[in-house]
């Protein structure tokens, strides 16, 4: 009865019975469990026709394809208006798409696309071999005469791409590249229109040049403030997994820019648009109580946590970043910033991941441990609680990460718990300029670097943690740690995912004992807020909604 | 008289050139000691994983690699063709950015211009016709108050009421008239406490003169006196407030516009100015001074003209200071 009561107060009067509607659709869908679940359990069968509004809180920067297609926020428009090669879910399971099956050598350096045939651009223009060796060929190099960027994630091992025939494609890498496929699916990897490619990147910059062969098409757009999609009638080629083929059921979807969070999620409240982007994790449970669907998807990728740096003191002591591995309160975390929503990181992989195993107990919270081997490595607690050594202060700097809202909130719970251990932490928070000047990962003044980040395919540790093939080389170890090292290459150069996998397990295991890295918790980034009446939205790997298969009810 | 006028006038054009010049070379200045650019920034998204060379390569595409004086000169003889370049954030052209939005901006501008207009003469007559201990003295405390509540206090106050509660307009649709008309409410408030104020304080200057006596005496009504004695030398003034607030709206616009969802010049320079898009803000700041100029040029052109007690001595006008772009 509170919870109606709640509801009705925002929303116009005369809306009574539809809240009890919805209400009761709430509470039905509610016993489905939380996020993607309650979403996909519609009632009844779907219906043609309707029009969703999403509330963003930005549209990005460019249109230009390969400069935006990762953007958080222009990935959702992209997602709807392009294809991709392959499909990812949300369990990182791939799956046929415009590519319908592919094959490769023993060695992981060439791939075998066989494509759909009779998918079209909106343009008319074909989707055929030709086309996506000119996607391939500009996602990995760019083009730096035009000022297109390459597609920062997609495999620097890339060769060349052959047309064999119309509805094949030969791919070449210059050294084994398990993770291809995936990436084919990942939100960089979209398909445009050759027309598109060729264009210069001032005309690129207008989306109502850039083709796609998606399920909606553009129908008008206006910079910083909305884009209107609408239903392409001649659209067949969906990914098999969803479920539905054909045209979409939505016949438009308006992406409306609204900075403020609270017009935002009050509007879909107050019944005037149907699905709010991030409103704050901490506001999510009294929208569910009111009846509204909330989704908290994950992302494939790291999860949110540290990457220490081994070369800056006192953490080129493994039992000093040991005790920082166990001495944060990961639950703590979750029930003070996040919600229930949130997961308990299980390794330094999100949990979907293909290839991710449970890793909770190597860094479990356990603060007698972590104070003990403190006291071994010689750090002595002084009078104001702060540890010691040689008269130098056990001390700390967390940056906060701008790219994850929460980021600050988690640092300083994540300070105080440190504290009580007798570590000095000091958190500072930069907005997204200065962090990108001034924290960088490896660099000698930051021991720690706040990670987010995302990636389809688990195998592109190989070219972070260490400085092999011009590695990031997150822990500072260079190529000193032979065991680092010997995993990491054998995943690089496994050729199938089942010789890769015990290898993962392996690396896993030792990053996290070792304290090179220190998990936080599952990382969510994208949050949604939904009207009762929309069902049938589906969450990929990348945790963007899709409403292709969306209906309202 | 004339000859002087026309001296007058050509050393006021001239002045407005230059500070509209110095406008544009100043936001150059400014926006290039600040570290970053839209264009290292999105590359330097730990995200993206780009390689250095791969940054290098694009960054040198765009000329950000080149020293800021060649960047200003590029920047400058751009300009004198009428090019304003390519925003560094979208790739589109500053030109069609702008043309986008400019008519949003106008349409609030002048709204608001005319609900503070309303109000502030309003309040004005309420402060005449009301009796002394009968409500006059809150009405004189309105602009103080109109000035210390904040721009977005209203405007959030403003959706939650009318357009959450009443639904009296759509925050989807944020350009349609409803949603306007009340933005332009937010916007007008503030606004409308600076004109008040003047006019307020003419009014009570105009009504202590022995004109207003002589005609009180005569048994002409409080309206009457208002509207036939009081109100045209009071509102002179007036016309001088109306060019300074332009900077007011134009400011207010930025907050405005960002509460109520529109997209115009402010929502334009607010996301240029959080990716320091350089040729935008450029261009916008010049916009913003010519406008500034240009209406007080017309002020102080019109004003002798309007009011032909004020002299030109020395080509300056009465209580008009020279005031730089905002």
């Amino acid at each position: 009865m509170n919870t109606s009561s709640a509801a009705r107060r925002v929303r116009p009067p005369g809306r009574a019975l539809r809240m009890i509607v919805g209400l009761a659709t709430a509470v039905a869908l509610a016993a489905c469990g939380p996020g993607v679940a309650a979403n996909r359990g519609g009632s009844g069968e779907p219906r043609q026709g309707g029009d969703v509004t999403f509330l963003i809180d930005s549209l990005g920067d460019t249109w230009i394809p390969n400069n935006s297609a990762i953007s958080s926020f222009q990935g959702h428009i992209w997602g709807h208006l392009t294809d991709k090669l392959v499909y990812v879910d949300e369990k990182g399971v791939v799956s046929p798409w415009i590519a319908k099956s592919w094959e490769q050598n023993p060695d992981a350096t060439e791939f075998t696309l066989h494509l759909r045939t009779g998918v079209t651009f909106s343009d008319k223009t074909p989707l055929d071999a030709t086309a996506v060796q000119a996607n391939l060929d500009i996602w990995a190099r760019g083009d730096a005469t035009r000022g297109i960027n390459p597609i920062g994630l997609f495999p620097k091992t890339y060769d060349h791409a052959e047309v064999v025939d119309a509805a094949t494609v030969k791919v070449f890498f210059k050294a084994p590249t398990l993770g291809f496929i995936p990436t084919l699916g990942y939100h960089g990897s979209i398909l445009v229109s050759p027309k598109t490619i060729a264009l210069p990147a001032a005309q690129q910059a207008d989306l109502s040049n850039d083709l796609g062969s998606g399920p909606f098409v553009l129908s008008s757009w206006k910079e910083g403030d909305s884009v209107v999609l609408k239903k392409r009638a001649d659209y067949d080629w969906a990914p098999e997994v969803l479920g539905h083929q054909g045209p979409a059921y939505l016949d438009s979807i308006t992406y409306k820019l609204v900075a403020q969070p609270s017009v935002r999620t009050s509007a879909v409240q107050s019944g005037q648009a149907d699905v709010a982007y991030n409103p704050s994790p901490q506001e999510l449970k009294s929208f569910a109580d009111q009846g509204f669907t909330t989704a908290t998807p994950r992302y494939l990728g790291f999860v949110n946590g540290f990457a220490v740096n081994t070369k800056v003191a006192p953490f080129d002591d493994v039992r000093v970043r040991q005790a920082l591995q166990h001495g944060i309160d990961r639950k703590e975390i979750i029930s003070t910033v996040y919600t229930p929503d949130w997961q308990p990181a299980q390794s330094l992989f999100q949990s979907n991941v293909p290839g991710a195993t449970d890793h909770s107990a190597d860094f479990a919270f356990d603060a007698a441990k972590a104070g003990a081997l403190l006291d071994e490595a010689g750090w002595a607690k002084g009078a104001d609680g702060v540890r010691a050594k040689d008269g130098e202060p056990l001390a700390l700097t967390l940056y906060a990460n701008p790219y994850l809202a929460t980021s600050k909130s988690v640092d300083e719970l994540v300070s105080q718990q440190l504290g009580k251990l007798g570590f000095k932490v000091d958190v500072q928070a930069f907005d997204v300029v200065t962090y990108g000047e001034r924290v960088k990962v490896n660099s000698p003044s930051v021991a720690a670097y706040e990670v987010t980040r995302s990636f389809i395919d688990a195998g592109i540790v190989a070219g972070i943690l260490t400085d092999a093939n011009k590695g990031e080389n997150w822990f500072g170890l260079g190529q000193s740690d032979q065991k680092l090292v010997r995993l990491a290459t054998g995943v690089a150069g496994s050729g199938s995912v089942e010789a890769r996998a015990p290898l993962l397990d392996e690396l896993q295991g030792y990053v996290l004992r070792q304290g090179y890295f220190v998990p936080l918790t599952q990382i969510v980034q994208r949050i949604y807020l939904q009207s009762p009446r929309l069902h049938g939205v589906v969450y990929n790997g990348l945790a963007y909604a899709n409403y292709y298969t969306a209906w309202l009810g | 008289m004339n000859r002087d006028y026309a001296k007058y006038a050509l050393r006021r054009v001239l002045q407005a050139i230059v500070v509209v010049l110095l406008a544009y070379v100043f936001t150059f200045v400014v926006i290039s000691v600040l570290p970053g650019d839209p264009v290292t920034n999105t590359l330097r998204n730990p995200q993206n994983g780009f390689t250095e060379e791969e940054i290098t390569r694009i960054v040198s595409y765009y000329g950000l690699d080149r020293p800021v004086h060649e960047q200003l000169w590029d920047s400058l003889s751009r300009l004198v063709v009428g090019d304003l370049g390519v925003s560094l954030r979208s790739g589109l052209p500053v030109t069609r950015l702008i043309g986008e939005v400019v008519g949003s901006t106008l349409v609030l501008a002048l709204s608001a211009l005319a609900v503070a207009l309303v109000l502030a003469f309003a309040i004005g007559f309420g402060t005449r016709y009301l009796p002394k201990r009968g409500g006059q003295g809150l009405l004189r405390a309105f602009p103080a108050l109109f000035l210390s509540v904040p721009n977005f206090v209203v405007g959030l106050v403003l959706i939650s009421v009318f357009a959450f509660q009443l639904g009296l307009f759509r925050v989807i649709d944020s350009e349609g008239g409803a949603a306007t008309s009340f933005a332009a409410i937010a916007l007008g408030i503030p606004v409308s406490a600076q004109v008040a104020e003047v006019l307020i304080a003419n009014l009570d200057h105009e009504a202590g003169q022995e004109y207003a006596a002589v005609a009180r005496s005569r048994g002409l009504g409080r309206t009457r006196l208002f509207l036939r004695h009081l109100l045209k030398p009071s509102s002179l003034p007036v016309v001088t407030v109306i060019a300074l607030t332009v900077g007011e709206l134009l400011g207010g616009a930025v907050i405005t516009e960002q509460i109520f969802g529109r997209t115009g010049v402010g929502s334009l320079v607010e996301r240029s100015v959080t990716t320091q898009d350089l040729p935008v803000l450029q261009a916008v700041v010049t916009l913003a001074a010519v406008t500034f100029v240009v209406v007080n040029l017309v002020a102080d052109l019109l004003y002798p003209l309007l009011d032909p007690r004020v002299r030109l001595a020395g080509g300056r006008s009465r209580g008009k200071a020279e005031v730089a772009a905002p």
